[in-house]
């Protein structure tokens, strides 16, 4: 079988939901005849008619309100953004609205917003964001972070079949460079659970999304060095596997939280104060926080990449840690 | 079709000879004659019988900023407009709702004075022919996006004084559980009222959402917003109803021009005179009524709703009228000039709806003291009710954040039924011509 791209999984999962599930239906800008600025519903206008591919004006609140206006009545739609970074413009109504209307007036919102997220492709300061923190803080709402095909394809579908609103951000650096074989039969990966990516028993790396890749390179370094990290993958950032956090922390006794996202306020605190919580004890050394700058994401490549954590931060913090 | 088609609980405040009214009974109304509309001068059909004769202006006296008159505010009320469709059990159940909407306000008012409702109380006071005659075009099947003074709407879809009384007590036995303030309350499965949502403007895009989500079952339903003059002013206003307009979803906006913004006169809040005039540029057809003429309210809703069911789109309905009150009970509008509320006094809906009612032989001054009493008596049960419900349990307060599932969430219009596709497409890998890479 052949492999399968981060992108190609996700248009298959979301395929197979339409095809499953009539109530499904896709709702953003351009998902129709062009098929969606990266491709992601290309050939769904075709079969799944103009009724359940829905392409609107330019206006993230009108997809994500209208997605939410369409779950009241049973139907279990798939807004799109076409970057992730414009998610601010539907900010207001998803944390006012989406999040709050089963705890407000008992009317849950089973629907799912998705788009690509992330830097690396020198999208600059406005198409490169990682801004799934402002949804983390949000009760209410399940927020995914996929970094393989295999779970991006389970988790959209996971996503699809929840009773909540869930925002899903794809990796645009991700789309077209990770692939896998993926199971032939239908299956889906459970949101709100972390997955081991690579064993270890030095130190943890704690990562999400394209970052799991650079703790994968700097672990084939370190390898040669006879340290061995484990990484895990948290796929979920809302809710949190705080029990996987604790189990990898208890296992190596050292930790690195790793991600793109910016420093302040990145998962990163929520983590380290989760392990201070519920692992304080098994920890030999401070926990170590990689991240990218508090900047906006630079658009030119020397800028970017000097923004952007990398493989040897990783490398370098990992031979402090375990000599620590 | 001129019934009312919102099926209404018992316990309510409805007459229950109006919800019989059978489809099409309208032999009891009169042969008034129809004038037709004026058009303003943008050809938007102005149904109004009067021109606001005066305007706000802003001035420094005595070292103080105040709102002035610029014309003339003692002109006297018109008649009310003969309805086209209403008859007269209906226009009686009306005025009946429109007493139901006061009296409960009457009843808050005093409850807010003895300290027994929680935070903020917002007031409809002048604005209640708006809210129940518009809403009592809506059927069963339709939906209400209702602002926080639409209280009178969401008695009309079905809810009873008691239910908002609770709310603004906080208290366990409310629709909300004590979840949330005043009347921010909905049903999404039986009354089809959502919940209101402070942020001005974003309940029209919801609204248009559900529409959407009937469409797709099948079926054509009306979706009634509300915006008030100075919600308009958002992003989110634009947003949603262009959507709705684009869509050709069967989204009824009525916006409510009532002067003022909390303490803003229109006159800061936008340029034009009739905000009927921005359904040119949505492209959807707009109307200008005089909010306080529940005749005029009801019968431009009842042709929007008609049309939403055609599946002909969108509609704007422009009400103009006065917020009798501050913007909640703290705020004593003192910036309003004394002799505009004397104008907009004059137009009371309710006193104007009963003088017609009067003078159409439909009702005796006796029968309307009756209703009186009778919504007296109902708003005391009403109270007594609410009052006795307990407090919310504080376990309560982290629960239900996320909602079960193992919960099958139904169908609202049965099944899902599209016009078009190609079931025999299939999947195909995507191309490669991305943005970025």
């Amino acid at each position: 079988m052949a492999a399968v791209t981060y992108l190609e999984a996700i248009r298959q999962g979301l395929w197979e939901e339409m095809e499953r599930d009539p109530r499904v239906f896709v709702i953003g800008e351009d998902v129709g005849v062009y098929g969606g600025a990266f491709k992601v519903t290309e050939g769904f206008l075709q079969r799944f008619g103009t009724e359940r591919v829905v392409d609107t004006p330019i206006s993230e609140m009108a997809i994500a309100s209208a997605a939410y206006g369409a779950s009241l009545t049973g139907l279990r739609p798939v807004g799109e953004f076409q970057f992730m970074d414009f998610i601010s413009s539907a900010h207001s109504q998803i944390v006012q609205i989406l999040a709050k209307s089963n705890y407000r007036w008992g009317a849950p919102a089973p629907l799912v917003l998705r788009g690509p997220s992330g830097g690396g492709v020198s999208g600059g300061p406005f198409h490169s964001q990682n801004p799934e923190m402002f949804y983390v803080h949000t009760p209410g709402l399940k927020v995914i972070c996929p970094a393989t095909a295999r779970d991006a394809k389970g988790l959209i579908k996971s996503a699809i079949r929840d009773n909540n609103p869930v925002l899903f951000f794809e990796h645009k650096y991700l789309y077209r460079r990770v692939k896998e074989e993926l199971p032939a039969e239908d299956y889906t990966v459970e949101i709100g659970k972390a997955r081991i990516h690579r064993e270890g028993k030095h130190l943890s790396v704690i990562t999400y999304a394209a970052m799991v890749y650079v703790a994968e390179e700097a672990a084939h370094i370190l390898e040669k060095e006879g340290i061995e990290l484990e990484i895990l993958d948290l796929r979920t950032l809302l809710p949190l596997d705080n029990a996987a956090i604790a189990a990898t922390v208890e296992k190596t006794n050292r930790v690195i939280i790793l991600h793109e996202d910016t420093k302040t306020g990145g998962i990163a605190g929520e983590i380290a104060a989760i392990i201070n919580e519920e692992a304080f004890d098994a920890l030999d050394a401070p926990i170590a926080r990689i991240t990218s700058l508090d900047a906006p994401v630079p658009f030119s490549p020397p800028l970017e990449k000097a923004f952007l954590p990398k493989v040897e931060d990783v490398v370098r913090e990992a031979r402090r840690l375990v000599a620590y | 079709m001129a019934s009312r088609k919102t099926e209404v609980n018992d316990a309510g405040a409805s007459s229950a000879s109006a919800n019989g009214t059978p489809k099409g009974s309208n032999g009891s109304i009169p042969p008034l004659q129809q004038q037709p509309p004026t058009k303003n001068p943008h050809g938007i059909p102005d149904y109004r019988l009067e021109q606001l004769p005066f305007h706000i202006e802003g001035e420094w006296k005595d070292g103080n900023y105040h709102y002035k008159v610029i014309g003339d505010t003692t002109a006297p009320a018109p008649p009310l407009r003969p309805s086209k469709y209403l008859t007269r059990e209906q226009s009686i159940d009306i005025y009946r709702l429109m007493v139901t909407n006061r009296k409960m306000e009457d009843s808050l008012e005093r409850m807010y004075k003895q300290s027994k409702v929680i935070g903020g109380l917002y007031l409809s006071l002048g604005q209640e022919a708006t809210s129940v005659a518009s809403a009592y075009a809506l059927g069963k099947d339709d939906w209400l996006g209702p602002m926080i003074r639409n209280q009178g709407s969401m008695i009309v879809k079905g809810y009873r004084p008691r239910d908002t009384m609770m709310q603004y007590m906080a208290k366990g036995g409310s629709p909300t559980r004590g979840r949330e303030s005043g009347s921010h309350y909905g049903d999404a499965k039986k009354l089809n009222v959502i919940a209101p949502i402070s942020h001005l403007g974003d309940s029209i895009s919801v609204c248009a959402g559900v529409a959407l989500g009937a469409r797709i079952q099948g079926k054509n339903i009306a979706c009634l917003a509300y915006i008030g003059d100075g919600g308009q002013s958002t992003g989110p206003t634009y947003e949603g109803f262009n959507f709705a307009a684009v869509q050709r979803l069967g989204l009824v906006l009525i916006v409510e021009h009532n002067l003022w913004a909390y303490s803003t006169p229109v006159e800061l809040q936008f340029a034009c005179k009739d905000l009927a005039d921005r359904s040119l540029g949505y492209g959807v057809p707009g109307v200008i009524v005089d909010g306080t003429d529940a005749n005029q309210v009801y019968d431009a809703t009842h042709e929007a709703v008609e049309r939403a069911y055609r599946g002909e789109g969108a509609s704007f309905i422009e009400a103009k009228l006065m917020r009798m009150k501050g913007h909640a009970m703290h705020d004593a509008a003192s910036y309003v000039p004394s002799e505009v509320k004397e104008y907009w006094k004059r137009r009371d809906p309710i006193l104007r709806m009963e003088h017609y009612l009067i003078e159409r032989g439909w009702l005796t001054a006796e029968e309307a003291k009756k209703i009186h009493v009778e919504v007296d008596a109902l708003m005391e049960e009403e109270r007594r009710f609410a009052e006795a419900s307990p407090m919310p349990d504080p376990a309560d307060a982290g629960t239900d954040v996320y909602f079960d599932n193992a919960t099958e969430i139904p169908l609202k219009y049965g099944e899902v039924k599209v016009q078009n596709g190609n079931a025999s497409a299939k999947l195909a890998e995507s191309s490669a011509t991305t943005h970025y890479k």
